[in-house]
């Protein structure tokens, strides 16, 4: 038998081991990689994980809640070009300006929004009230998605997004630019609902044991419905940033961003199999990716070992899961 | 010794599944603190019948009187409220967290902050604490995951949360296929306890010595109807079998049982 203090310690690690992952990442390429250790270096990893890691708050929600969507990237294109067909000045973009000029920044943000929104309750509709197959409806979704992005933009780009939202990407906080700490908020907020209100506990329980839940007076579907929706509502956020980011959208804005996603969030310790993860481990998975990312463009090396590298962490991360499942259970 | 007012009455109760009859009209009485077991073969569509009462399924036909009024439940939430608590024959525990969040599932003690609920932890384990120390069950952590349990203290965890948040009636099917000599001991003084506070309970079971040791009364379900209502010291095991196989002629229906005045039989 363990001690109550040394059962606390390791459930602890256990708990947070992708941060610990992270930090003796962190370290060792601080050490090994010649220019790593720098603020500025440490500010572009949290930039880059901006995208991937608000996209990972909703795919986390979902699959928690043990269900799939792998729409999230079209999601977060589809919305980045519809407002980039509204606001930017030039390209595709009809360049509406409103008066006061800061008004584009709430009304581009609830369009984002407000799309993601949309496209989720389709997904849901068909999830929740046809009983189909979560992961068929969401490629479906994924598929169409992008393609009405293509469709919307006769393939062409929107560009000069106004300034009152540019200002999102330039001016910094702490030297992270403001989108990231969007971003960051995000992830916070979604990680204390998760962990510390009703919902968040619901979604846990529905993921672990969906007819338990039922029985328990839970009203599993009303829930799953509202999860999908606001994974559609957050990739929508992602596209608002992207859009800032980028100064308007193409076509193939953020192509590939979901399996970067999936990996993030398999890293960070959800489970595929629903009802495991905490969002804080998923925001880790997603600044290790992008920690790694930067350590070989550091280094000069192709671009492709990133792939290579991130395609044998998500295997490892699998594997870790197993590892960890055994700990515990000595434990108890 | 006085008769105790129904709290549930089932009246013509039919449940049919495409052209499948399960039930084909289910008539019969709960009383108040009442503890009736429900008797009957595979099959015979006795968890149909606890699905109907605990809001799972809804009836085809026929008429379901709670307290009184006539009721349909549309979702177990709706039976809850009002009253009925259900362990069903696999468990509803989600392995996935901890011992606490089980016994609080669906109804967690939250606390309000600018409108935004937020879980009460400390308050949950203690509560739960104090149910599981009542009930004399041993959990080694409380903060442990549900898979890492050993199936009697899967079952216990349920069994105590019926009893703790009690209600009116509960319906218990197949409560104790997982558990040992010991555990099942307690766990039918358990119902007479809960019985003595006035709530009714209703337990599925094939093991007759159970039915004879808590029951007060025994409803046999044989093919979707009602193949015999007797008081347990009305019959005996034989009979209650020949009913459940169908060899005996169906007695008229026993009145709910008078309220003991002394201990159990």
């Amino acid at each position: 038998m363990v001690s109550p203090r040394r059962r606390a310690a390791i459930e602890f690690v256990l708990d947070n081991l992708v941060w610990f992952i992270l930090v003796a990442v962190v370290a060792i390429f601080s050490f090994a990689v010649p220019n790593y250790f720098q603020i500025g270096i440490f500010a572009n990893i949290i930039e880059q994980a901006t995208f991937v890691g608000t996209l990972a708050i909703g795919l986390s929600l979902l699959i928690i809640a043990g269900y799939m969507d792998l729409s999230i990237e079209s999601v977060m294109a589809l919305s980045a070009m519809v407002i980039g067909i509204l606001f930017a000045a030039s390209g595709v973009g009809l360049g509406i300006t409103l008066t006061p000029e800061w008004l584009v920044v709430p009304v581009s943000l609830a369009v984002a929004l407000a799309v993601g929104a949309v496209v989720g309750a389709t997904n849901a509709f068909f999830v929740v009230r046809l009983k189909m197959n979560a992961f068929i409806v969401t490629l479906a979704a994924y598929i169409w998605g992008r393609g009405l992005v293509v469709a919307l933009s006769g393939g062409r780009s929107a560009q000069e997004m106004p300034a009152a939202l540019r200002v999102f990407a330039i001016e910094r906080f702490l030297n992270v630019p403001l989108i990231a700490w969007v971003s960051i908020v995000a992830t916070l907020a979604f990680a204390f609902v998760l962990r510390k209100t009703p919902f968040g506990r619901h979604l846990l329980l529905i993921g672990g044991n969906p007819v338990a839940a039922y029985r328990a007076g839970i009203r599993v579907d009303r829930l799953t419905v509202i999860t999908f929706i606001l994974a559609g509502a957050i990739a929508g956020l992602a596209g608002w940033l992207l859009a800032i980011r980028t100064s308007g959208a193409t076509a193939n804005l953020g192509v590939g961003m979901l399996f970067q996603t999936f990996a993030a969030v398999v890293i960070g310790g959800v489970s595929l199999k629903g009802g495991v993860g905490s969002l804080t481990g998923v925001y880790a998975g997603v600044l290790l990716l992008s920690s790694i990312q930067t350590a070989i463009n550091l280094m000069g090396m192709p671009a492709h070992f990133t792939q290579l590298i991130q395609g044998a962490m998500v295997l490892a991360a699998v594997l870790l899961d197993t590892m960890k499942l055994q700990i515990r259970k000595k434990l108890a | 010794m006085t008769a105790r007012e129904p709290l549930l009455s089932l009246d013509g109760i039919t449940r049919n599944f495409g052209a499948i009859e399960a039930l084909r009209g289910i008539t019969f009485e709960i009383g108040k603190g009442e503890v009736v077991a429900l008797l009957g073969d595979n099959g015979a569509g006795k968890s149909t019948l606890v699905k109907i009462i605990s809001g799972g399924l809804e009836p085809s036909g026929g008429r379901l009187v709670y307290e009184g009024r006539e009721v349909r439940f549309g979702s177990p939430a709706e039976a809850k409220a009002a009253g009925i608590e259900t362990v069903y024959q696999d468990l509803s525990l989600c392995t996935n967290v901890d011992v606490v969040a089980n016994f609080f599932m669906g109804r967690e003690i939250v606390k309000r902050f600018l409108g935004i609920p937020i879980l009460q932890e400390r308050a949950m384990e203690a509560a739960t604490a104090k149910a599981i120390a009542d009930a004399g069950t041993r959990i080694p952590s409380l903060r442990t995951n549900v898979e890492h349990l050993s199936g009697g203290q899967r079952q216990a965890i349920e069994l105590n949360r019926f009893v703790h948040w009690g209600g009116k009636l509960v319906l218990l099917d197949e409560p104790f296929a997982a558990l040992g000599v010991e555990q099942t001991r307690r766990g039918l003084e358990m119902i007479k306890r809960i019985a003595a506070q006035g709530i009714s309970v209703v337990i599925i079971t094939h093991i007759m010595a159970q039915a004879f040791q808590v029951a007060d009364r025994m409803v046999v379900i044989r093919q979707g109807q009602v193949a015999g209502d007797v008081r347990t010291e009305d019959t005996t095991a034989d009979e209650v079998v020949r009913m459940i196989t169908g060899e005996a002629v169906k007695p008229p229906r026993a009145p709910i049982a008078e309220a003991r005045t002394t201990g159990p039989a």
